[in-house]
């Protein structure tokens, strides 16, 4: 479709998508001077917009993507039918998945960069080392989180790596079902420790402190307390007055010149109206399902089977970190209310089951963490009695003396699991969907069941009457971290993305989401993809905007194996 | 086309109105009886109180009430795609209740030669256990190696959104019913947050006090515990596993 409007300008980066790695690339390249475009699919909502509204968020889809509109198919297998699902509900505006997430955010551990070092060969899977160590990224963890005034308490986890800093913000505030985990992890002789939490819990760069209401994981933040990309490198971005942030901006294609480079990306805005911005460099920001969907969507002559992908591994060995949990019915006679919906749904961490331990059968391990059980509405067991005197004898008498102690589950990577496209499903503007085909590895069986029946235990050991175990059936997608899609790696043939987050392919294009995770980590990914992507901007003002080379600028040394 | 960061707030209220705006009144009250038997009225008020009747009438209606505006002073008037998506998904809602009553009425008048809106309690009981092809839920017991039998209709057990997608007339009413109960008073039903106070959730009082920062529910967290929490006098005054020491 033609438009009067006029072509937008070229110019030195365009980002597409404006969340958790877009929104950090813009601040720092365009605190360095360079001009940058960011073409934002969904909504710019301020935090005015939002509320503490249960059935608006979590029930009528008000930030998270309309199935209707945007749907996605999911299958085990190549042989098995696609149904289409709500897999990953990502909010889809600036600020993307920050604008509901958790904002759990622990940094990797020294172990998790190799793994594949650590185990060798797993069959069935594709364990690989990440081409980066925890010093690489250790500078640019420490910026992130004093410019997100990260809440937390250095030194309480005794399984995190050495820090450089502390935290900016003061731990949250200690919740009862965060109280009663604590207790019952210390008299099982265990650690446990505040969360650390993308929130500021004092005044900090003038936002405001959380107030505690509860509507926190999955909702978006009136006050402003949640550290979203939306309430901080994007300000920061567009107070350079360099960056042009266009919300409702839908990416359909990354354009290529005929030498091989990429030319820019091909757009529609609300109104439907298709432009092509043209810039230096095209830096892909949309999240491990749509960065996948796009790279496949851009096919073209020069590359029939998708950009960056002649190694074939776009899309592949795509990992989500499936959250289960065991639940807790704990008897209102015996034991004081928990009031699980208080403070911010999460409270009160523990590393101790994180690392592997061979006499468990199994590779890896994870964190655990309490949590409420959901909102009046949400709030459920399975067996939960729907209606009827049960229903509401239930309801009464376990909402305030229920709690869930949650496992999400470090998946291994494996190649035939796949993020492509599904020509046989279309989006409201008629583009093919995403597909995805997974079937867990069964290491990820064997220790997601293991650490729900220790959490089991440990609820057990807190004095919960009746406890409820969700194991593992199958992916959905319910923590909204979508990795691996564009895999980190020194070698062009497996792998996608070099260390950083160059496509291999095309010199100019960048994947910044964390579709670049080599493996999936145990840690909520977000601050590593913030920490990553504000490293790469870095590498992208030295080479790109210099006009010299990766080699002149950064030298030979491998920085995998630099200083410990 | 407007972007969803631009859809203006139409001041309206959805109990300005206390006429059905999409039930017939026979088809109101036959709902409201059985939204009385999903949530039943015992020593607390239940779905006939909190007003669900209001909240089930306001979603099917239209398109008007489908998201409340952030300061709870109007609703949202959605525009594009997203109200052609909705307008297409109440419009399947519409034709689910509309059939679905008329085979409660169906059911009702096979087994007991009356409409379900003049049964007794337990007759009601009895055409909705039929309705939904399986007995009625049983209660949980804390006994070891119990669980109640949950009937249908329920939230799967995961963090993931709850739809009404794709459900049948039964699973999707005891949904809807549960939505109405506990929903922000805004859209029509908890009324004076009776679902709230019923088990003993002290939700905000509007959507304004969230949106200022004038709600908080630190009252019932342990906000002077510092770490390590479990050594902390004031975690120390709560028991943990008490259950196990009075045994």
């Amino acid at each position: 479709m033609q438009s009067r409007k006029r072509a937008p300008e070229r110019v030195d980066v365009c980002i597409v998508g404006a969340g958790a790695s877009g929104g950090t690339a813009a601040k720092v390249l365009t605190e360095a001077g360079l001009k940058v475009v960011a073409l934002e699919r969904g909504p710019w909502l301020r935090n005015e917009h939002f509320s503490g509204d249960e059935l608006k968020y979590l029930n009528r889809n008000y930030v998270w993507p309309d199935p209707k509109l945007k749907p996605r198919t999911y299958r085990p297998n190549e042989e098995t039918e696609t149904q289409v699902v709500q897999f990953s509900p990502t909010p889809q505006g600036v600020g993307g998945g920050t604008i509901h997430w958790g904002g759990i955010v622990p940094r990797m551990t020294l172990d998790d960069f190799r793994l594949r070092s650590l185990h060798g060969e797993v069959p069935g899977s594709s364990l690989v080392d990440w081409p980066i160590g925890y010093w690489d990224l250790e500078p640019y963890y420490t910026r992130v989180e004093w410019e997100l005034g990260t809440s937390g308490l250095a030194g309480a986890n005794p399984w995190e790596a050495p820090r450089t800093a502390g935290y900016p913000t003061p731990p949250v505030k200690l919740s009862h079902y965060g109280r009663i985990f604590a207790q019952a992890m210390a008299r099982m002789g265990h650690n446990t420790f505040p969360i650390p939490q993308a929130m500021v819990t004092e005044p900090y760069n003038g936002r405001k402190p959380f107030p505690y209401t509860g509507f926190w994981q999955q909702y978006p933040d009136p006050v402003g307390a949640k550290s979203s990309a939306a309430n901080t490198f994007i300000p920061d971005a567009l107070a350079t007055g360099r960056l042009d942030l266009r919300p409702d901006s839908y990416v359909t294609q990354i354009t290529v010149h005929p030498d091989g480079r990429a030319k820019g990306v091909v757009y529609r805005d609300a109104d439907g109206d298709e432009f092509e911005q043209e810039a230096d460099v095209v830096i892909l920001g949309a999240g491990g399902i749509e960065t996948a969907r796009l790279l496949h969507l851009s096919a073209n002559a020069q590359f029939p089977d998708g950009l960056a992908n002649s190694s074939g591994q776009v899309g592949r060995n795509c990992t989500f970190h499936e959250y289960l949990f065991a639940i807790g019915l704990f008897d209102k006679e015996v034991v004081d209310p928990l009031y699980p919906w208080a403070g911010h749904y999460m409270n009160v961490m523990s590393f101790d089951f994180y690392q592997t331990d061979y006499d468990r059968g199994h590779l890896l391990g994870t964190l655990i963490f309490a949590s409420m059980l959901g909102h009046p509405i949400n709030w459920t067991f399975p067996g939960r009695p729907t209606w009827g005197q049960a229903a509401k004898d239930t309801d009464r008498d376990f909402f305030n003396h229920s709690m869930k102690l949650g496992v999400m589950v470090q998946d291994l990577p494996v190649e035939s699991n796949l993020v492509d496209l599904d020509d046989d499903v279309k989006d409201a503007w008629g583009l093919p969907v995403a597909r995805i085909t997974h079937t867990p590895h069964e290491n990820d069986y064997a220790h997601a069941k293991w650490q729900v029946d220790k959490n089991v235990e440990i609820l057990e050991v807190a004095g919960a009457s009746k406890v409820i175990p969700v194991h593992m059936d199958k992916i959905t997608g319910n923590c909204c971290h979508e990795m691996g899609t564009a895999r980190m790696g020194d070698d062009a043939a497996t792998s996608v993305v070099n260390k950083w987050c160059q496509t291999h392919d095309i010199p100019n294009l960048y994947v910044f989401d964390g579709s670049f995770f080599p493996t999936s980590t145990g840690v909520n990914p977000t601050l590593t993809i913030m920490a990553n992507a504000w490293r790469c901007s870095e590498y992208i003002i030295d080479v790109h905007a210099k006009g010299r080379t990766a080699e002149a600028v950064r030298g030979p040394r491998d920085l995998t194996t630099a200083q410990i | 086309m407007a972007s969803q960061s631009q859809w203006s707030i139409v001041p309206i209220g959805a109990d300005d109105d206390q006429t059905p705006l999409f039930f017939s009144e026979h088809e109101w009250n036959t709902v409201e009886a059985a939204t009385a038997r999903i949530i039943p009225t015992d020593r607390d008020p239940g779905a006939r109180e909190a007003r669900v009747i209001r909240f089930l009438d306001r979603f099917l209606a239209s398109i008007q009430f489908i998201y409340a505006s952030a300061d709870g002073s109007g609703f949202l008037q959605m525009s594009g795609k997203d109200a052609e998506a909705w307008e297409e998904r109440i419009a399947h809602r519409q034709q689910v209740y509309r059939e679905g009553i008329a085979e409660m009425d169906d059911l009702s008048e096979d087994r007991f030669g009356k409409p379900f809106v003049e049964l007794t309690e337990q007759e009601q009981d009895d055409v909705l256990e039929a309705l939904s092809g399986q007995p009625r839920p049983g209660r949980v017991s804390l006994e070891p190696q119990t669980l109640g039998d949950g009937g249908v209709g329920g939230a799967p057990p995961t963090n993931q959104p709850v739809s009404d997608e794709g459900l049948g007339f039964f699973e999707m009413l005891v949904l809807h019913t549960r939505q109405g109960f506990y929903a922000d008073p805004v859209y029509g039903g908890n009324a004076d947050s009776i679902g709230w106070r019923v088990i003993g959730y002290p939700g905000p009082e509007s959507l304004a006090d969230t949106v200022a920062g004038r709600y908080t529910t630190v009252d019932y967290m342990i906000p002077e515990a510092t770490w390590p929490y479990a050594q902390h006098p004031a975690v120390q005054r709560y028991g943990v596993g008490q259950r196990e020491r009075l045994r």
